[in-house]
């Protein structure tokens, strides 16, 4: 029954696994970068929405529009074909530059602007009282923040942080189509040289569905045991 | 001694303080009385930066600053001298009773962990709120999380504790305790200044009162000039109203 | 190299030929998931046995899988299976007969019931207890209370959940250029096989898809405003 032909097989399924999962790592590092990058950027971005000058807002708000509006394939493109162009006119050479350097900016860049108006929000949801009481007590601006304001939006934004999460992971799926060799790319190179992909798209599909539910029982987890009311 | 003087304040151009004056000795009680919208609030605030003042200002001890013009390092020395104790609580959602009194101490005053601690637990004793130590502000009561506030204040060792309304904010049953514990707070001869709606409490703890109306100081004086003789008809017509309703809960 | 204007002209013209694609790529998933999502919410709303397991299941499972997994899994299933179920049924059309347009409509529509599905299901659970109990004490019927009481109250928690699903519908829409479906992202970068300015290409895309979500956001914000505007005058 293990025929070539055959459109599903369980021995192919099993053969695959060991070629696919050392590149899980890859698929990993993308979600790493794009989440540090990204909370750091957004943060930045969120507080200067609050209180930075009026004139940096409408470039903000542009940036945010975009980077919401358009499609994350698109994005990776864009920074693909057009960083090395940008950098080109700053005098820095990118051309040879791993592809996967360019997917960690363009999902950094992404999640940037979705973080930042999930923190902002958050950090616009805390009661003004819990600064104002903060200053009273002798607290610093800056302490106050690190303190009391952003440890409250920080949990007020976890479930949103989460959906964004498994979005992020969801969205590591398409580096390959630039030619990134992540478990997606490796998937595709083996279906290419066996002339079956299904299976190894099978279990990949079996990874990301696992993973998404485990994600989603983790921060569900996470925000009942952070509750403080 | 803590001397304000001349704070002006409006909000969209409507003025709500016109020029409020105060001197408060140490150890005095005093308390602010008013209609809503009388700016007494406000002015509580302008004492404690948490409203910037158009014009005036405070003299703690020998240091006087511009309460309009006051540098960052002013506001900071003056917020550092003082404490706030809010109408609606504000305790630190994120923190446990206990390190919401910790908080001022270590971080703002650097205190050791160790010697705060001590401290905020003995003041804990003193509300009375010993085994609520470990509770989020969430888990109590608004008389509690007053108490609370209250200990976070005195804990700071304040030249002067600002009580914006204490009481107002919570249900009827449980107004007495958290008096009870503002009446220990001033028998231990803190400085005090005390915007409340409790006449009678005004007038048995303050030994200055002052009322307020339409962002003026009306009239100022002992407890016994102010709700014995008062000598401004605005002061005689908001009393009056007051005094009736007080009595009103004991028939 | 640098970004040429008429190359960029080009492609947004090619892009927006290809425009009516992406509308039946995102107008009939978004259809069928407002009749079969809402259809499901119910569903699972009234626990109908058998069924709301099975739908609850299958949103797990869907929600978990990303776009462009489900859509090289359901393309290498059709191409290897069509040819079969077809004859079986002596339908006398093979799956070189069909345009591979609608793998990626399945695909998205399936997307498109498992999220809104749990939109309303999420906007249902928002409606406080007290009201079903209250509009069926005053004699309402259960149809009666649903409709005039529980679900205006669902719509203004639903419908930014609702736009944010098509929003997502419209940008995962691109993805299936992964299966070689000729689309706004596919059409904006033909010219680019010629002249290589894919930039110009993608960023035309980019201007396209843009427009498209932002004139989405616009409406569904006129519609939110008006819902409140009203709920104020009730007030």
């Amino acid at each position: 029954m293990n025929g070539v032909g055959e459109f599903f097989s369980w021995s192919r399924f099993v053969d695959d696994i060991p070629r696919l999962l050392p590149y899980l790592p890859v698929t990993l590092g993308i979600v790493a970068y794009a989440i540090i990058l990204g909370v750091f950027l957004g943060m930045v971005i969120a507080l200067l929405r609050i209180h930075g000058q009026w004139f940096f807002q409408p470039f903000l708000r542009l940036y945010i529009s975009f980077m919401r509006g358009t499609p994350m394939l698109v994005q990776i493109l864009i920074v693909f074909y057009g960083l090395p162009i940008v950098l080109q006119a700053l005098g820095i050479e990118a051309n040879r530059w791993d592809k996967i350097v360019f997917v960690y900016i363009a999902f950094a860049l992404n999640e940037g602007a979705f973080l930042s108006e999930i923190f902002r929000s958050s950090i616009l949801s805390v009661p003004t009282g819990q600064m104002e009481a903060a200053l009273s007590v002798g607290l610093t601006r800056w302490q106050a923040y690190r303190r009391i304001v952003l440890p409250q939006a920080i949990r007020i934004a976890l479930p949103s942080f989460g959906t964004d999460f498994i979005a992020l992971f969801h969205g590591t799926s398409l580096a390959f189509l630039i030619g990134v060799v992540d478990i997606m790319g490796r998937a595709k190179t083996l279906g290419a040289s066996t002339k079956h992909a299904l299976e190894a798209y099978l279990f990949i599909a079996l990874l990301f569905i696992v993973a998404s539910a485990l994600l989603r029982l983790l921060f569900h987890f996470l925000d009942r045991k952070l509750s403080y009311t | 001694m803590i001397e304000i003087k001349d704070v002006q304040k409006s909000f969209n151009g409507q003025s709500v303080l016109k020029k409020v004056s105060l001197q408060v000795e140490d150890g005095d009680v005093v308390a602010v009385l008013g209609p809503s919208g009388s700016g007494k609030t406000t002015f509580l605030r302008c004492i404690n930066f948490l409203e910037h003042a158009d014009a005036g200002e405070l003299s703690i001890g020998p240091k006087t600053v511009d309460l309009n013009r006051a540098s960052k390092r002013e506001i900071l020395a003056v917020r550092r001298k003082t404490a706030f104790v809010f109408q609606n609580y504000n305790l630190f959602n994120n923190k446990t009773v206990l390190e919401n009194i910790m908080e001022g101490l270590v971080t703002a005053r650097k205190v050791p962990v160790k010697a705060a601690r001590e401290k905020a637990e003995e003041s804990l004793v003193w509300v009375g709120l010993k085994e609520k130590r470990d509770a989020y502000p969430a888990q109590l009561s608004g008389g509690q999380q007053q108490r609370v506030g209250i200990a976070r204040a005195v804990v700071l060792e304040p030249e002067v504790i600002l009580f914006d309304e204490p009481t107002s904010a919570m249900d009827p049953e449980l107004v007495g305790e958290t008096l009870e514990v503002i009446r220990k707070v001033a028998h231990r001869g803190i400085t005090m200044i005390i915007v409340t709606h409790e006449m009678s409490f005004a007038r048995e703890i303050a030994n200055k009162v002052v009322f307020m109306d339409g962002g003026v100081v009306v009239e100022e004086g002992t407890p016994e000039e102010i709700f014995g003789h008062p000598k401004e008809e605005r002061t005689k017509k908001f009393l009056s109203r007051f005094i009736n309703a007080e009595s009103m809960y004991y028939i | 190299m640098e970004f040429n204007a008429v190359y960029f002209w080009e492609s947004l013209q090619s892009g927006l030929t290809y425009l009516p694609r992406t509308m039946e790529l995102t107008g009939i998933p978004i259809l069928c998931g407002f009749v079969f999502g809402i259809l499901f919410a119910v569903v699972r709303v009234y626990k109908v046995s058998f069924f709301s397991p099975l739908i609850a299941v299958f949103v797990v499972i869907y929600q978990g899988l990303p776009t462009v997994v489900a859509l090289l899994i359901f393309n290498l299933m059709f191409m290897a299976n069509f040819n079969a179920v077809s004859s079986s049924l002596s339908l006398g059309i093979t799956a070189a007969q069909i345009d591979n347009i609608w793998i990626g409509i399945v695909v998205l529509s399936l997307q498109a019931i498992c999220n809104i599905e749990e939109a309303f299901r999420g906007a249902f659970y928002s409606v406080d207890n007290g009201q079903h109990a209250a509009a069926l004490s005053v004699g309402l019927t259960e149809v009666q209370t649903l409709r005039r009481i529980i679900l205006p109250q669902m719509l203004p928690v639903a419908l930014p959940m609702v736009t944010n699903n098509i929003v997502g519908i419209i940008k995962n829409s691109s993805i299936v250029v992964a299966i070689g479906i000729t689309e706004v992202l596919a059409g904006a970068s033909i010219p680019a096989s010629k002249t290589y300015s894919f930039l110009e290409s993608y960023i035309a895309a980019a201007l396209i898809y843009w427009v498209l979500t932002a004139c989405v956001e616009y409406t569904f914000r006129r519609i939110e405003l008006r819902g409140r505007k009203y709920r104020r005058q009730l007030a």
